[in-house]
Parts: structure tokens; C-alpha cells; sequence
């Protein structure tokens, strides 16, 4: 039955990061800004309500809960500032590809080190993109077998936590002759040798998150650390990439709102020609599309992420088709937003150009909406998807996790 | 309760029907029924029938017309409808516009007629044997958005009411056994002086004018109606004359009422043509690679189709909204005008988009894909009636800013 109603335990959980949203990082956004990561006790108070840790599952310590409440916690957190999706410790986009890559036991043993008491301030990072495209199919980073160890070699790109992670999962070309179908995951660990971080990348947005290249040295694993995904390695990196996507699109609704609102409030508080401005049907009427952005968006979400609690397994079309919705909803917030806003929204005395920077940096943060499009597009039309469509690739755009 | 967007067992079971039905026997006769302007009538009886089997009147399973058992505590009947109208109107939407029953004459009816005259209206339509309409009369050659300008005049005369005007696109106005017609007292009273009348066909005075030959909907029938002198008994003022209290806007409440629960049915049913046109251009896609690349590779073409698509399940999204809204008996004047906005303007968008990715072929009436060509047509309507795109912004848009009571 279609139903769009939370029960109480999830109200709860919903309230309770709004009200940290709201109460904690929204008046500080611009304080985030300027120190470029945020303040010590709304970080201490994010891990003290366990908001960070909802995706884990209970085996390693985590709360296990749904990604339909994940959405809805990611939306609220970026409803208050989303750089803080990335900001805050916690395992990050680690969390999606152990999850899905990672055999029960790694899961574990990985996962766990982020709930145990020392494990507060642990963050975790993903090392997809690169600098430079490969000259073949896959990618440019190599992980070759030696006697006893994987030695991973190749210069990792706009890595999330790069530098400041515990561990990356790192994805390498295990057999170059294979294309995508010959890539590898490894987690290794920030104190390996020949981890190299450079320096920290100034981003158009999400002002908190910290963003750098990262430097793979003939970095020696063992086999322990490779993810295998399962029988089937390359759907398993699909899932993924996908849960990620919806993580991100949910940002994308948390950024859409919060826009739209500050928007909605300065047409009612603003007046020309003796009259608020949102008395004028054209500035109205924007104000009403953008609405119906933000909550259909929203609801594409919940499906998804509904379908996939529900069966265990997603529905490509519908992340696809929920993603890019949620990020073109939250550019066209951004970009009417500072419209409506006038030469008001060009200055930063307003946060609605924060918005629109969060919003077109969010777009980058997951597959794009072209790519997103391709795959959708291609399973519509019953095509085997071609892993350098769905897969976010190096040499199409730089993808960031 | 928690999130959810499955279907249960009994929408299933219409859905699967009622597309079993577009295609093995709705798609087949919908270009003739848009050539003759007319659905056949043993269609309709067969309509009729199977409904009534399914336990209610053929209209309540697509229109929201309450067939649930008493003392259910949530209400799945808007919802429910949100599934069958998306899944008929895929097939052909003018087949539910010729759905026998109240149809939008309905809901004026049932919000604001007494018992008595909810029994006198409603029971003609009980014999599923006889096929019988009824309609919505509004509209007025000088009244389309702006509905408190309606000129059509009544005035009390003895145990009559006298009304004088004409109304126009009234669907099944022609063929409606009565019409749920408003009418004004004195237009200088704006929505105050609006009343709402059962109009019968036969009452003295009152004739069909033109039957409109139109761009698309071709089947439906959409009248002119014409009212001189026409003696309406004052038993078929609904609600009596105890409802319109000095400055009452009732009247004006009757008319508005009945778009909160048809907006987002309107948009679904959009929704379900605009679908129709997707999946067509879709398949014609997957079965014509052309030049020597797989059509996946272009770009263009894949781009476009995604887009289309992911409307249509946005606009769908917020029709389900509204839809679940009004079964927990939630206000929803926003969310239905977000739906039927949403719905309309993304499914006119599909059409437009899958004639161009057919091609030339597409725009033929008497062509291959005469089908696709025909949806073209019928769907622009369902961004103009029941309120237009505009109109559906300015009812959100008071929604949004407090103080804002015109334009």
C-alpha cells in the first residue's frame, strides 16, 4: 500500500536531526565556512546522537538502520548545512562499498572501529577518480600481486577525507587486459607506507568536507584487505556506487529545502512596487515550481530507498531517475534562489549563495546526472548497461566520494 | 505505519485488469472511437458490469467515488483510483471520460446536496444495465479560469428557479441525464452570489447547443449548453436554500471542492498518457538501430528519454501524494494543484518529446503510429481543464504567501 507516513520511532529519529540541524548547524554555517570545518561540539554532538553511524549495521556496533532512514537523516543533515555530510567523522562513503564489497567478517572488522569509543573521530575515505584518464579501458591505478601482498600504484583524485582518513578502499585495475570488468578493491590503511596525501583542495562548496589527492606508492597490502564483492565483483561496485548516489541525492533534497524556504521567506519579506515580491505571479509561480521540485524529488527518494529496505536488492531505474531529479531540483533552487534574491543573493550577507555552491558541488559528489541518465536510458531500453556509462569514470568526469 | 510504495493485492488486481483491458481491447478501437467521436456503448455496459461485480459503480473505481466497507479505518479509495485512472487513461483516457455515472457532477452532489437529493441523483445510475451520465457545468464562454465571473443568471420564482445563460466545454454536457450547473443570483456579488443546481434533461428551457469538435479527446463529448427561461423545480437547488446564508460563498465552495479530489486524478490520468507515449517511443527505439551504431550511444536520444521518464515519475510521485493525502483525510488543495501541474506539464512534455524521437512518421493521424499521433492531441487538454497549468501555481502560490488574495 502506498503510504508516505513515518511511525514514532522514526519521527523520532527524523525530529531529532532536524533539530539538530536546525538548532546546531545552521546558525553557524557561516563560522563552518571561514574555519573551513565545524566547530568541536556540534561535531561532538553529532557523535553523542549517533547520527553518524545510523547505516552501520548492529553486528559491528551500529544502529542498522534502513536506508530509507538514512535518506531521511541525510536530508535533514544537509538541510542544516551540507558540507556537514561530509564533515562530520564517521565512515562516509567507506561505509556503502565495505557494505556492499566487503565479506561479513570484513564488514566487522572494519565497520566496528568507527562505533567503538576510540573510534569517534575515525573517518573513512573512497578512492575512485583520478588525475588523469587511463589510455586504456579502467583505470590508471594498479594493483599487482607480488609473492605474499597487493602493491597498489597510481595517483588517486578529489578524495573525501584524503589525508585526515584512517583507511581508504582504494579501486585498482587488478587485470588491465580486462577493462572495467578487471577492477579491484583494497582497503588500506593511512599509515601505510607510501600513502601519500597532497594538499587539501579548496572546493566551490560543502566548505567543511576536505578534499585532496592522494597518492598510491606500491602501497603493499595483503589479501585480507581486498574487498572481493562477492561472486560477482562488478554488480556488487554497482550497488555501491548506487547507495551512495541515493545518499547523495538526498543531500541534493536537504539543499533544495533549505533554499527553497529561505526563498519562499524573502518573497514574502521583500517588497517592490509597493508589495511583497511574491505577490507577482512570475516571482510566484517560480516559487511554486521550485516546491514542486524539492517534494516530488524527495518522494523518488523514499521509493527507491523503500524498495530497496523492502527487497534487498535496488532498482537501478528508480535510484537513476530519483538521483538526477534530486540534483537538477536542488541547481534550479540554487540558481532561482539567488535570482529571486536579486543582487541580495550575489552578496554573502544572505546564505542563498552558499546554497547555490553546496548544490552545484553536490552534483559532482556522485554520478552526474548525465551519467545517471545513461544508465537509466540503457536499462529502459533493455541494453546491457556498459560499465563506462553507469560506472562513474575518470575519463568522463571527475567523481568525488 | 511507515513508508511504502507497493501496491497491495487488490490495486494489483485492478491495475493488471485494467491494463489487460487497454490492451486487448481499449488500444485496439481507440482510433476508431476518436474517428466516430464516440466510445461504443457495449464497451461501457461491459464497464459497467465488471465494476459492479467488483463490489461499486463503475466511475468510483477510477474516480474516488467511496466503495469501501464502512468502518475501515484508513481510506485507500483515492489511491486506489490514482492506480486505475493512470492505467485506463494509458490505454485510452477518453474512456474514462465516458465512464457511465455522476462523474464530475458527483462531488458537488455529494458535498452539498441533502440526503434526499444525493438519493434522487445518485440512484438513477444503480442499474448497471443502463448507461447513464452526468456532468459538471461551469465553464462559461466568458468564465474559464476566472470562475467568479460566471454570467449565467437565476432567479426564484414561485416554486421555480428561472435560469438565463450558457455554458460551454461541458464533457457529456449533450448526453447527461443532469447537469450540476452554477449559476449567480447577481454577479455583482462575485463568489457570494454563486448557486448550485441539478439541472434534468427535458426541463423546459433548457437545450444543448454545439457539440465541439476539438483537437484531441475526440471520443468525449464536449458540449454547448444553453439555458432561456429554463424552469428549474427549487427542489434541485442543492443543499436547499438554507446552505447559501447572506454572503455564503457555498456555491462558489461546490465548484472549488470538487477540483481537490479530481486535480490529482486529472494528473494521473496524464500521467498514464504521457506513459503511453514514453514506452511507445521507447520500444520504437529498442526495435530501429539506425546507421551502425547501437542508438544507446546517442546521446541525444537517450538523454531525452531519461528526462521524460524521470517527469513522469516525479509527477507521479506527487499524485500519489495528493492522492494518499485525501484518503487520511488530510487538506490537500496544494498538493492536488502540485499534482495536476506536475502531471499535465510532464506528460505534454512526453508527447511532445516521443513524436520527436519517432519522427516524421508520428505525426500522421492516418499514419503507423497514428496512435502515438493521437495522444499528441489529447493530451494538451489536461493542462488546461480543471484548471490550467497558471491557474494551479496561483492556487499553491496562495498557498505559499500568507496576505496574497489576488494577483
Amino acid at each position: 500500500m502506498i503510504s508516505f507516513g513515518l511511525d514514532e520511532d522514526e519521527e523520532l529519529i527524523l525530529e531529532t536531526a532536524k533539530k539538530f540541524a536546525q538548532e546546531s548547524l545552521w546558525p553557524k554555517i557561516r563560522e563552518t565556512e571561514s574555519a573551513r570545518a565545524l566547530p568541536l561540539d556540534v561535531a561532538r554532538e553529532a557523535h553523542a546522537l549517533g547520527l553518524r553511524a545510523l547505516g552501520i549495521p548492529e553486528a559491528s556496533g551500529g544502529q542498522g538502520l534502513g536506508l530509507g532512514l538514512e535518506c531521511i537523516v541525510e536530508e535533514q543533515i544537509a538541510y542544516g548545512d551540507a558540507g556537514a555530510c561530509y564533515g562530520l567523522a564517521g565512515p562516509g562513503a567507506l561505509l556503502c562499498f565495505v557494505r556492499e564489497l566487503g565479506t561479513e567478517e570484513q564488514q566487522r572488522e572494519i565497520l566496528s572501529r568507527y562505533t567503538a569509543s576510540s573510534g569517534s573521530a575515525r573517518r573513512g575515505a573512497v578512492a575512485w577518480s583520478e588525475c588523469k584518464p587511463a589510455d586504456r579501458e579502467g583505470l590508471r591505478t594498479t594493483a599487482e600481486r607480488s609473492a605474499n601482498a597487493w602493491l597498489i600504484r597510481g595517483d588517486k583524485a578529489f578524495v573525501v577525507n584524503g589525508g585526515v582518513a584512517s583507511e581508504y578502499v582504494v579501486l585498482a585495475q587488478v587485470d588491465p587486459s580486462k577493462g572495467y570488468a578487471g577492477l579491484g578493491a583494497f582497503v588500506v590503511p593511512a599509515d601505510a607506507e607510501g600513502v601519500q596525501p597532497g594538499p587539501r583542495r579548496i572546493p566551490l562548496g560543502l566548505d567543511a568536507a576536505v578534499i585532496a589527492d592522494v597518492r598510491f606508492e606500491g602501497v603493499a597490502v595483503g589479501d585480507g584487505c581486498r574487498l572481493t564483492g562477492g561472486n560477482d565483483f562488478s554488480a556488487s561496485l554497482g550497488r555501491a556506487f548506487a547507495r551512495h548516489a541515493l545518499l547523495v541525492a538526498s543531500r541534493c533534497v536537504g539543499v533544495a529545502s533549505r533554499t527553497w524556504e529561505l526563498t519562499q521567506h524573502y518573497c514574502e519579506e521583500r517588497k517592490a512596487f509597493g508589495k511583497p515580491i511574491g505577490h507577482f505571479q512570475a516571482v510566484a509561480f517560480t516559487v511554486a515550481d521550485r516546491l514542486m521540485d524539492v517534494e516530488s524529488g524527495r518522494w523518488m527518494i523514499w521509493r527507491a530507498a523503500a524498495h530497496w529496505d523492502k527487497h534487498g536488492t535496488p532498482d537501478l531505474a528508480l535510484i537513476a531517475a530519483a538521483s538526477a531529479h534530486a540534483q537538477e531540483a536542488a541547481m534550479r533552487c540554487g540558481d532561482d534562489g539567488v535570482q529571486l534574491f536579486g543582487g541580495a543573493g550575489f552578496v554573502r550577507d544572505f546564505p542563498v549563495e552558499k546554497c547555490f555552491r553546496d548544490a552545484r558541488q553536490l552534483g559532482l559528489m556522485g554520478p552526474t546526472v548525465a551519467t545517471l541518465d545513461q544508465l537509466h536510458a540503457e536499462i529502459e531500453l533493455g541494453v546491457l548497461a556498459d560499465p563506462a556509462t553507469f560506472l562513474p569514470t575518470s575519463d568522463i568526469q571527475p567523481i568525488i566520494l | 505505519m511507515t513508508i511504502e510504495f507497493e501496491l497491495d493485492d487488490r490495486q494489483r488486481t485492478l491495475r493488471d485488469a485494467v491494463h489487460s483491458l487497454a490492451t486487448t481491447v481499449i488500444r485496439p478501437i481507440s482510433m476508431k472511437m476518436d474517428r466516430e467521436h464516440k466510445a461504443p456503448d457495449d464497451l461501457l455496459l461491459n464497464l459497467n458490469r465488471m465494476t459492479a461485480a467488483m463490489g461499486g459503480g463503475v466511475a468510483s473505481q477510477f474516480t474516488g467515488g467511496s466503495t469501501e466497507p464502512a468502518g475501515k479505518k484508513v481510506k485507500s479509495v483515492n489511491r486506489t483510483a490514482m492506480i486505475g485512472a493512470e492505467e485506463m487513461a494509458w490505454g485510452d483516457a477518453t474512456v474514462i471520460l465516458n465512464l457511465p455515472g455522476a462523474g464530475l457532477g458527483g462531488p458537488p452532489v455529494r458535498s452539498h446536496g441533502t440526503p434526499e437529493q444525493q438519493e434522487r441523483f445518485f440512484g438513477i445510475f444503480k442499474d448497471p444495465e443502463v448507461l447513464r451520465w452526468g456532468a459538471y457545468g461551469l465553464t462559461e464562454p466568458g468564465a474559464g479560469s476566472d470562475v467568479s465571473a460566471i454570467r449565467t443568471s437565476c432567479r426564484k420564482d414561485g416554486k421555480h428557479w428561472v435560469l438565463n445563460g450558457s455554458k460551454c466545454f461541458i464533457t457529456n454536457g449533450g448526453k447527461a441525464s443532469w447537469v450540476a450547473t452554477f449559476a449567480t443570483i447577481d454577479p455583482s456579488l462575485g463568489r457570494a452570489g454563486h448557486r448550485v443546481f441539478v439541472v434534468e434533461q427535458g426541463t423546459p428551457g433548457f437545450r444543448v447547443g454545439k457539440i465541439e469538435d476539438k483537437l484531441g479527446l475526440r471520443a468525449s463529448e464536449t458540449a454547448e449548453l444553453v439555458f432561456e427561461d429554463c424552469r428549474v423545480p427549487v427542489e434541485n437547488l442543492l443543499g436547499g436554500d438554507e446552505r447559501y446564508q447572506k454572503d455564503s460563498k457555498e456555491g462558489f465552495l461546490a465548484a472549488m471542492q470538487t477540483f481537490d479530489s479530481t486535480r490529482p486524478l486529472v494528473g494521473t490520468m496524464a500521467v498514464g498518457i504521457g506513459r503511453a507515449a514514453y514506452e511507445y517511443a521507447r520500444d520504437h527505439i529498442k526495435a530501429n538501430y539506425v546507421l551502425s551504431r547501437p542508438v544507446p550511444r546517442y546521446r541525444a536520444i537517450t538523454d531525452k528519454l531519461a528526462r521524460v521518464k524521470r517527469r513522469l515519475d516525479a509527477a507521479r510521485m506527487l499524485c500519489w501524494r495528493a492522492a494518499w493525502m485525501a484518503d487520511l483525510g488530510m487538506p490537500n488543495s496544494k498538493e492536488a494543484s502540485m499534482a495536476k501541474a506536475a502531471g499535465g506539464q510532464a506528460a505534454v512534455k512526453a508527447c511532445i518529446d516521443a513524436i520527436e524521437l519517432v519522427g516524421a512518421d508520428a505525426t500522421f493521424e492516418d499514419g503507423e503510429h497514428a496512435l502515438l499521433c493521437k495522444w499528441f492531441r489529447d493530451i494538451k487538454v489536461f493542462d488546461i481543464f480543471e484548471g490550467t497549468g497558471q491557474i494551479q501555481r496561483v492556487v499553491i502560490a496562495k498557498r505559499l504567501f500568507e496576505g496574497l488574495k489576488t494577483f
